[in-house]
């Protein structure tokens, strides 16, 4: 049963009506301007304060009793063949509870840090001792740990039955070369980015303990429960049902946990077999090496445009590497602006390297960094600013919106140079700007639970789990405002695969995919409270209403939200609200920009980044406040990206020479700049909160926009990150001195 | 990390005498030692903790045996934190380089931690050293990795990098050299000596990881800076520290250099440059003192002795950009020593 609905969607100025039919069940969506409560306020994280005094939980901090400790021998070369492995002395260790061999002589590795034995032992010391007694001989076999290097003909391969170079589908559209032809001017330049790590400060890993029935409790830093019960299961060979998997805190995944991994199934099988608790979590260099990464990309790229600022063209080729498997390299360097003639052809290489895997925005930021750069060079070659021909050439109508906030807010008038590195003495500074787009609006058929007890306390369940992102305090803020009261009052149980199914957090989709569901089990919630309210006052229940948290009947009948709870039975109130199918919205893309000014020392070649804007659209925006943090850490995650992070392989063995956290640099708190966040909430549609992904958008257009600064601050351009004072310098030297 | 026996001393007698015997490893803050330890870079037998031994702290010394006077100069006990270092009132006012570089090292809780001894004796932070599963001359094998094709490079030596490549980490190491600084040793048999800082640093040896020669059992006691004397407040020594780093916030040094002179009017007396990170020991840049001696400080001199300063570097494919680093931290340091009156 459906009914028919037309609301209005987007944002003052970019407005659309839409019609749609929408499940009888579901809760109608509250359309543009909507003045609501508590959703769009700024609430304070429901678990902050728990994790700011370090009384939350994370997997990493479970230890049980009788827990044994269970680690990987890994080869620390991008590729070997084992020769001989001994496993003996550590056997004979005390406290050594089992030892296996997981690559047997004759067998290669081909990437550094894959696994080649094990232990479990009763103590991480004993553990750490029984490692180091393993003896291994290697034959050290010929690497190719970068892309250039595995792309050259000769190149070893990974996979012997496969060539090196895997070649993905072109993107293409109309006749390039025609367009190229006419063309008013073409700008030709080669793009690169580094591999860049997750660095979750949680590493990867569980503990998982046999409950004694056949069944087990595993504690696992995840992005997802359900991926991750359903994983563990297999590997230990019961029923998913037979596994309760808690992810009460997790100290971030940016893409990198979600199913169980190689390791993980090392840790389910000791549990099994010893009838004890073990815990395995990774160290710090195999999350480094072995728990996936950002791949590389080198993007030889070609953009043609008319006189007017209208882009014509654009040509490419793309190279990067996810690793020693096929395929999952490539670099989103074609989305947002009009391309009416497109010729983009990616390529995985195959290398001697840990596996990338999904990583905020996968393909994004590489791509994002190179297609801006592009567009600033296209502009200044047809003499018109870099602003204008965004504008020209950006067909979303939000965007063009965000543009001009974005711009008002840098300054770019004043501060964006008209030459650039004209600035006077050794410190230069310039702004630059790039844009954000994602397209999540969320699925699945996921189910909220709702309890309210007489008592007023509202629980709420389901088996998602908070990466970090906020979504517990989302949760709670959209089923307080179906029941007028606050957000804190509600306590929100998540990260249980005990609980109702979750989605994965994953594709910036948890809160458009959960959100509706606890809108909707929070109205049939209210609908429980009215129902118990008309009995006793003996009124029809459709002529109670909740007004500013308090319900009113007829006759002046008044109860506020404890005395609606008190009338109801012993047993509570237990409902359910169920996420619907996705019905027509707003626009398809979410849009968003960043601009970024940055202060260059052109005589160190140091950068540093002073300030972001950074205008985002998520659909409506739950809870500001975590909103704005999820935008302030993907600002943040992009600078590091712009400026410090870099996965360093030696290239003479494969094996990384910054696996610590001390060289590898990531940004900290002094290189933070002021993050200036805005919001466009929209009425998105799609679903009855009109709910967006924003998590991987707001780390998207960072590294491009701060790239385009600092090409405006000193009039030199690096063409690769991270922006070292090293290639700073060598881009003015190429440039000649501008000082 | 391997089992070992934890040694806690109360004299720093006793500590000699523990540090001496075969195995042992000297702990106070312990930074670098336990990343060492849990690489199994170090593999000690006995961990020898100064923690319980009484610390000098940062005083004045007493030349005369009459209390404090005209002729005290600074010392420092091996045990002072970078922390309290950073934030002490005389040293901040006798000799304000060493403040700055103390202030600038790693982070709030390491400099909470880290001592002036442990920051003397760390080893360096090269990732090739760091990790067993690469070789390493430092550690024994033939050749340095970081001087072959393909290894990583940017934050290698560029000055004495052969036959090992490895930068020296200390920010506060040129700083003491360039001061002249001495170090009160003791050793097992229960005497003190005192040494040249300068002296003390030895090239890379096969097989050997320490960068300072301190001999068995032997451990520094405090560090005597004897050109920051009261005498000289009225016309402090004239030294500054810079450093160029890629980030703001914990980050190693790329380049770091002090510059001291002693001025005579408006020509240098004496001058003492030293170079961080850019060679496996803090880098003695004599050209760039010759440039100096004698002379006003005028743009010309500057960058003569900018220039002075990279004599003899032998930057590697892939740090070049060191050797330009430099240039810029003499010049900066002796620019902002001129604008002081």
């Amino acid at each position: 049963m459906t009914r028919k609905i037309t609301f209005k969607t987007g944002y003052p100025g970019a407005e659309k009506d839409v019609t749609v039919e929408i499940h009888d069940q579901d809760a109608t969506p509250w359309g543009l301007g909507a003045k609501l409560r508590s959703v769009g306020t700024d609430v304070p994280r429901l678990e902050g304060i728990a994790k700011a005094t370090g009384a939350a939980r994370y997997s990493f901090d479970i230890n049980r009793p009788r827990m044994a400790f269970a680690k990987a021998l890994r080869c620390w070369r991008g590729h070997a063949k084992v020769v001989s492995i001994d496993l003996s002395a550590a056997e004979k260790l005390p406290g050594v509870l089992a030892a296996t061999v997981l690559k047997k002589p004759g067998e290669r590795v081909t990437y550094s840090g894959e696994m080649v034995a094990a232990v479990c032992a009763e103590s991480e010391e004993a553990l750490d001792d029984a490692l180091a007694a393993i003896e291994v001989k290697y034959e050290a076999l010929p690497v190719a740990a970068t892309t250039d290097e595995a792309m050259r003909p000769g190149a070893p391969q990974p996979d012997p039955r496969n060539a090196n170079v895997f070649a993905e589908k072109p993107q293409t559209r109309g006749d390039v070369e025609k367009a190229f032809a006419e063309a008013d001017a073409i700008v030709e330049a080669e793009f690169r980015t580094q591999v860049q790590t997750h660095s979750a400060l949680e590493p990867h890993g569980c503990v998982i303990e046999p409950n004694g029935d056949g069944g087990f409790t595993v504690w696992a830093s995840t992005q997802s429960t359900q991926g991750f019960q359903n994983s563990i299961a297999n590997a230990l060979g019961v029923k998913p049902n037979q596994v309760r998997v808690i992810a009460e805190h997790i100290g971030g995944g940016f893409g990198a946990k979600f199913g169980a991994d190689d390791w993980d199934r090392v840790t389910a099988r000791y549990a099994k077999d010893l009838d004890r608790p073990v815990k395995q979590l990774l160290d710090r260099r195999a999350e480094h090496l072995v728990a996936g990464n950002r791949p590389d990309s080198i993007q030889r790229l070609k953009l043609g445009g008319k006189k007017d600022g209208s882009i014509t063209a654009f040509a490419g080729e793309v190279f990067g590497s996810a690793g020693n498997g096929r395929g999952g390299a490539g670099a989103t360097n074609v989305r947002v602006y009009r391309y009416p003639n497109l010729n983009m052809v990616q390529s995985s290489v195959s290398t001697f390297a840990g596996q990338g895997r999904a990583f905020r925005a996968p393909g994004h930021p590489q791509g994002v960094f190179a297609a801006e750069g592009m567009i600033d060079l296209l502009a200044e070659k047809l003499g018109i600013d870099a602003l204008e021909m965004r504008l020209k050439n950006d067909p979303h109508p939000l965007r063009q919106i965000q543009w001009k906030i974005g711009a008002e807010r840098i300054g770019w008038k004043a501060n964006r140079r008209a030459t650039p590195g004209s600035d006077t003495g050794p410190v230069k500074r310039g702004v630059g700007c790039a844009a954000a787009i994602w397209y999540q609006k969320g699925n699945g058929n996921f189910v909220v639970n709702v309890h309210v007890d007489r008592a007023g306390h509202v629980t709420v369940q389901n088996a998602v789990q908070d990466i970090g992102t906020g979504i517990r305090t989302v949760l709670a803020v959209l089923v307080a405002e179906e029941l007028g009261i606050d957000a804190e009052k509600v306590d929100v149980q998540i990260g249980d695969t005990n609980f109702p199914a979750g989605p994965g957090s994953g594709g910036s989709t948890t809160t458009p995919s959960i959100g509706p569901a606890a809108r909707e089990a929070g109205l049939r919630a209210r609908e429980g409270l009215v129902a118990a309210l008309a009995a006793d006052w003996a009124s029809p229940a459709e002529e109670i209403a909740l007004k500013d948290g308090v319900f009113v009947g007829p006759g002046d009948k008044k109860a506020t939200f404890a005395q609606a709870c008190s009338r109801l039975g012993p047993e509570g109130l237990s409902v359910t609200g169920q996420r619907r199918p996705n019905y027509d919205g707003f626009h398809g893309d979410t849009a968003g920009c960043q601009f970024a000014q940055v202060a260059v020392d052109v005589e160190t070649g140091v950068v540093r980044v002073e300030k972001v804007v950074a205008v985002h659209d998520a659909g409506r925006i739950v809870d500001a406040l975590t909103a704005r943090s999820q935008v302030n850490g993907g600002v943040i995650q992009g600078v590091s990206y712009a400026l410090y992070e870099d996965r360093q392989l030696d290239r003479a063995t494969g094996d990384m020479v910054n696996p610590t956290f001390d060289t590898y640099r990531i940004a900290g708190m002094n290189d933070c700049p002021e993050i200036d966040v805005v919001l466009t909430s929209i009425e998105s549609g799609f679903n009855n909160a009109g709910l967006m992904g924003l998590g991987e958008p707001a780390t998207v257009p960072t590294a491009g926009a701060v790239a385009n600064a600092v090409a405006n601050a000193i009039g030199a351009r690096v063409y690769e990150l991270p922006i070292t004072p090293a290639r700073v310098l060598a881009a003015l030297n190429a440039r000649g001195n501008v000082k | 990390m391997k089992a070992f026996t934890f040694v806690r001393p109360t004299t720093v007698e006793e500590a000699a005498k523990a540090a001496a015997e075969k195995g042992s490893v000297i702990k106070a803050g312990g930074i670098d030692l336990l990343d060492r330890m849990k690489e199994r870079v170090d593999q000690p037998d006995r961990v020898v903790w100064l923690g319980d031994l009484p610390n000098h702290g940062v005083g004045m010394s007493d030349p005369g045996g009459m209390g404090v006077g005209p002729d005290s100069a600074l010392v420092i006990g091996a045990r002072t934190t970078l922390a309290q270092l950073a934030e002490d009132a005389q040293v901040r006012v006798l000799f304000p380089a060493l403040a700055e570089s103390a202030a600038l090292a790693a982070s709030p809780q390491i400099r909470a931690r880290a001592t002036v001894g442990g920051n003397l004796m760390q080893q360096t932070r090269c990732g090739y050293f760091r990790h067993r599963s690469f070789p390493c001359f430092k550690r024994g094998d033939e050749t340095c990795p970081v001087l072959s094709d393909g290894a990583v490079q940017d934050t290698a030596a560029i000055f004495g990098n052969r036959p090992c490549a490895s930068a020296h980490a200390s920010s506060l190491a040129p700083v003491l050299c360039a001061a002249d600084a001495t170090i009160f040793v003791a050793n097992p048999i229960g005497k003190q000596s005192e040494w040249r800082l300068v002296d003390v640093y030895a090239p890379p040896r096969r097989g050997v990881a320490s960068d300072i020669d301190l001999g068995d059992g032997n451990l520094i006691v405090s560090v005597f800076v004897p050109r920051a004397r009261k005498s000289v407040q009225s016309h402090p020594v004239r030294a500054v520290y810079e450093e160029i780093r890629q980030k703001a916030a914990f980050d190693w040094a790329l380049v770091s250099a002090c510059v001291r002179l002693d001025m005579d009017g408006d020509k240098v007396k004496d001058a003492g440059v030293w170079l961080g990170a850019v060679a496996p020991t803090p880098w003695h840049a004599e050209a760039a003192e010759k440039a100096l001696v004698g002379k006003s400080l005028t743009d010309d001199v500057i960058r003569a002795a900018a220039e002075a300063a990279v004599t003899g570097a032998t930057p590697l494919p892939g740090n070049s950009y060191k050797v330009d680093l430099v240039k810029v931290v003499v010049r900066r340091a002796l620019e902002r020593l001129r604008a002081m009156k």
